[in-house]
């Protein structure tokens, strides 16, 4: 296990592609990974303070990491649990394993993740388990859960998995969604707009487009593009 | 001065074929070997090396409006970083480029001229600005005129006078090289929604035909004597059945001569090359068209060769563009570009298994190899068919039969009944690839000083490490392959470019434009411009065109 904290107090973000896989590595190789201070290039102990507790898969990111990206970027398994705030694009291509998130996490949480669980304690931003802008699917498998709420945008492009929001969330809910499963406790702005398949389940208020059929248990669409997926009330 | 020593040289247009021989450089020029003090020449020792001129890519959309719509619509191809910012600027780019990528690839290729395909005439100052920031290469652009208002005019009009004053008149303001036509009716007709279907279908609202937009078109090219022909993209382009339209339209030519050069040049033709009825039914045409193009002596052709992978579809034929974007439900943008026609965007990834796409890259192909070596220039019409940085495959791929049946066996077996490519015997000479890379496509366009080695011609040369006397390009086609991407020596104006498949610096090529005034009477059409820009431009004239001040490097060619 290894415990990083951020030596000082960062001004501009970090891009650091850690993920569990980093504890298994030797010292030497853990004090040296390379990571991106705004345009700089340095290595992990430059800017973080590293414990390491054995060899077992998992990461402990201790202090304000909100201004750290790409944590846990493609990660296959293991274990990161971030004591604060995380930055954006956290879990991004996610394919195994679990993030735990005590703190908020910033935009493009889980972004096209493939596998795996992330949770999220507090709140989420936008862009949660999207399709980077041009590519054409978002989350394919795994599961995220944000306890707090959550912003816009959420599942775009969707094609399997499961997003549980238990607060609100903004607008833009499971657009072109292909499958899998949104589920969002509280209320929410538009949902479901150009959806082919897949089910967008929510508790509180939403805004119905006037593409969505009526049926028993909910609605049906998108029909401007032949769509069957499904708005359905909890 | 450079003393490039001991090379093998291949210079088609000069008959050369694999001569060990002394190249010597003086100014930027190739010279004698009498013009240079010897000892005060940088020696390359490029024995046993291939000398040849640097490639001439006369067909590519690398600038202006297009490629730019491309790449914001695409913010996933600027994923792939080339190069980050140091000595030299920062490159990106999976297939759709950005401004140094594109200059900076060709050089890493060996390339060291590239002619943007199609300019929409009121995004020429764009299309200018982007090639002002492409590097190394020495660049022109084609003026897109099939589509244009006073073109139908002076066309229905039978008004050759006139024609030519627009043509001299056009060029001049857009600093165009030529004459580029692009399915000519059918982006007007776009305009109601519609497209002409063949060479006799009328224009709406005016009462004039491709066929005789084509033929004015020549005809006033060829009365102007411009250093290039018109440059023609087909009618019923990408559509089943088209082959037919293709063969007719490069029938419109015979009888017209001229007696150095082409007087038509059909481009892409991999894309209006296709048999059959409809998507079920396709099968190629290319024999047919092929038989066509050897039977004539004033046509020439590009491949428009598909290559697998990621691609973007951008011309100036926007009804194509929509029938593409029906066809795979991509990502789709239409431009309109007021009274001279218009444009789309849509991306597109060929793949091998799906029997369309293999057919396309089949298409290309059975083109490349059944059309003789003086008439086919090598293109993937970039970035429709895919990237430029892929010549050195097809190249290998024209020599080798044995690799195109090693490529066979992973496409879709579609192509086993609808081609003749699993039959064709022929594998092209490393003379002839290289006239299809380089002296051709330089006569094609009328560039004098470019595409060859030949005293006075421009020191644009490239260094392989391959030995000509000493490759069997039909066995050897992975070294044909490898070593046609990283030159030994890129050299550009007789400065070395790239060494070793690496960028040493950065240079600035000239942008070719092509002044015709004085072979025409542009004041007669001066009232007939004022009231186009009155009625219907956005633009006044005089705010209208590019001015030669404005350019980096413009170097005009006059027609006396």
């Amino acid at each position: 296990m290894l415990i990083l904290k951020p030596k000082f107090s960062f001004d501009v973000s970090i891009e650091a592609e850690i993920t569990p896989e980093l504890a298994a590595k030797s010292p030497d190789e853990i004090r040296n990974f390379r990571v991106w201070y705004g345009k700089f290039e340095k290595r992990l102990e430059e800017l973080f303070e590293i414990t390491n507790q054995g060899d077992e898969k998992k990461l402990v990111l201790d202090g304000d990491f909100s201004k750290v990206k790409w944590v846990g970027m493609g990660m296959d398994d293991g274990e990161i649990v971030v004591k604060g705030n995380i930055g954006a694009n956290c879990g991004a291509f996610m394919r195994g394993g679990r993030i735990i998130i005590e703190g908020n996490a910033d935009d493009w949480v889980g972004a096209e993740m493939k596998g795996g669980e992330i949770v999220v304690r507090g709140n989420a931003r936008n862009l949660i388990g999207c399709a980077y802008y041009g590519n054409a699917t978002g989350m394919k498998d795994g599961k995220i859960v944000v306890e707090g709420d959550a912003g816009n945008y959420i599942g775009e492009k969707m094609a399997g998995g499961v997003i549980e929001i238990k607060g609100s969330a903004g607008d833009f809910i499971g657009t072109e969604m292909k499958g899998g499963e949104i589920v969002i406790h509280g209320d929410c702005g538009f949902a479901g707009g150009d959806m082919k398949a897949g089910i967008i389940r929510i508790g509180g208020k939403f805004d119905l487009l006037p593409t969505f059929k009526k049926t028993e248990d909910g609605w049906i669409g998108d029909v401007m593009v032949n769509g069957e997926g499904k708005i359905i009330k909890i | 001065m450079l003393w490039i020593k001991n090379g093998i040289v291949v210079d088609p247009k000069n008959g050369i074929d694999a001569e060990r021989m002394d190249i010597f450089v003086k100014n930027g020029k190739i010279v004698n070997e009498e013009d240079v003090r010897k000892e005060d020449c940088r020696v390359i020792d490029a024995n046993n090396k291939l000398v040849v001129a640097g490639g001439v890519d006369m067909h590519a959309h690398i600038a202006g409006s297009k490629i730019n719509v491309g790449r914001t619509m695409r913010p996933e191809e600027m994923r792939v970083v080339r190069q980050t910012a140091g000595k030299l600027r920062a490159s990106m780019g999976r297939v759709l480029l950005t401004s140094p990528a594109i200059g900076y690839e060709y050089a890493r290729m060996g390339y060291t001229t590239a002619v943007e395909a199609a300019t929409p005439p009121i995004g020429a100052p764009h299309t200018h600005e982007e090639l002002d920031s492409i590097p190394v290469v020495d660049k022109a652009s084609l003026t897109v005129f099939g589509n244009w208002h006073p073109v139908f005019k002076y066309a229905a009009d039978r008004d050759r006078e006139k024609m030519k004053a627009f043509i001299a008149w056009a060029l001049e303001r857009t600093k165009g090289f030529g004459v580029k036509v692009v399915n000519p009716g059918g982006v007007e007709a776009w305009m109601y929604g519609g497209n002409v279907r063949n060479l006799d279908d009328e224009v709406p609202k005016w009462s004039v035909t491709p066929r005789e937009i084509i033929t004015e078109l020549v005809n006033a090219n060829e009365e102007l004597n411009l250093p290039h022909s018109v440059h023609l993209h087909c009618n019923n382009l990408g559509v089943p059945g088209n082959y037919q339209t293709t063969i007719e339209t490069i029938k419109l030519v015979s009888g017209i001569r001229n007696d150095s050069r082409q007087v038509l040049h059909v481009t892409h033709v991999q894309f209006n090359a296709y048999a059959g009825s409809s998507w079920r039914d396709v099968a190629s045409g290319a024999a047919e068209i092929a038989k066509v193009v050897n039977s004539m002596d004033n046509v020439t052709i590009d491949m428009g060769q598909a290559i697998f992978g990621h691609a973007t579809a951008m011309t100036s034929d926007a009804p194509f563009q929509f029938t593409l974007h029906k066809l795979t439900g991509s990502r789709w943008v239409n431009k309109d570009t007021e009274i001279e026609g218009g444009a789309g965007i849509v991306p597109i990834t060929y793949m091998p298994k799906n029997p369309v796409h293999a057919l396309q890259w089949a298409i290309g192909l059975e083109l490349g190899l059944l059309v003789e070596s003086d008439r086919v220039v090598l293109s993937t019409d970039y970035p429709n068919g895919g990237p430029y940085t892929e010549y050195p495959y097809v190249m290998a791929m024209l020599m080798s039969r044995r690799m195109r049946e090693k490529e066979l066996d992973r496409v879709s077996p579609y192509v086993q009944k609808a081609t003749s490519l699993p039959a064709i015997e022929v594998e092209k000479t490393l003379y002839e690839v290289i006239e299809m890379t380089r002296s051709l496509p330089a006569r094609v366009m009328g560039l004098e000083s470019k595409g060859h080695l030949g005293t006075g011609a421009d020191a644009d040369i490239a260094i392989y490490n391959l030995n000509p006397n000493d490759l069997d390009p039909a066995s050897q086609y992975d070294v044909v392959n490898r070593e046609f991407r990283v030159p030994a020596y890129t050299i550009k104006d007789g400065e070395i470019i790239v060494k070793d498949g690496n960028l040493l610096k950065e240079t600035w090529g000239r942008t070719y434009w092509v002044d015709a005034r004085k072979k025409a009477s542009v004041d007669s059409i001066d009232s007939d411009l004022n009231e186009f820009f009155t009625e219907y431009y956005t633009v006044r004239r005089e705010n209208y065109g590019v001015a030669e001040y404005w350019m980096r490097k413009p170097e005009r060619l006059e027609v006396n």
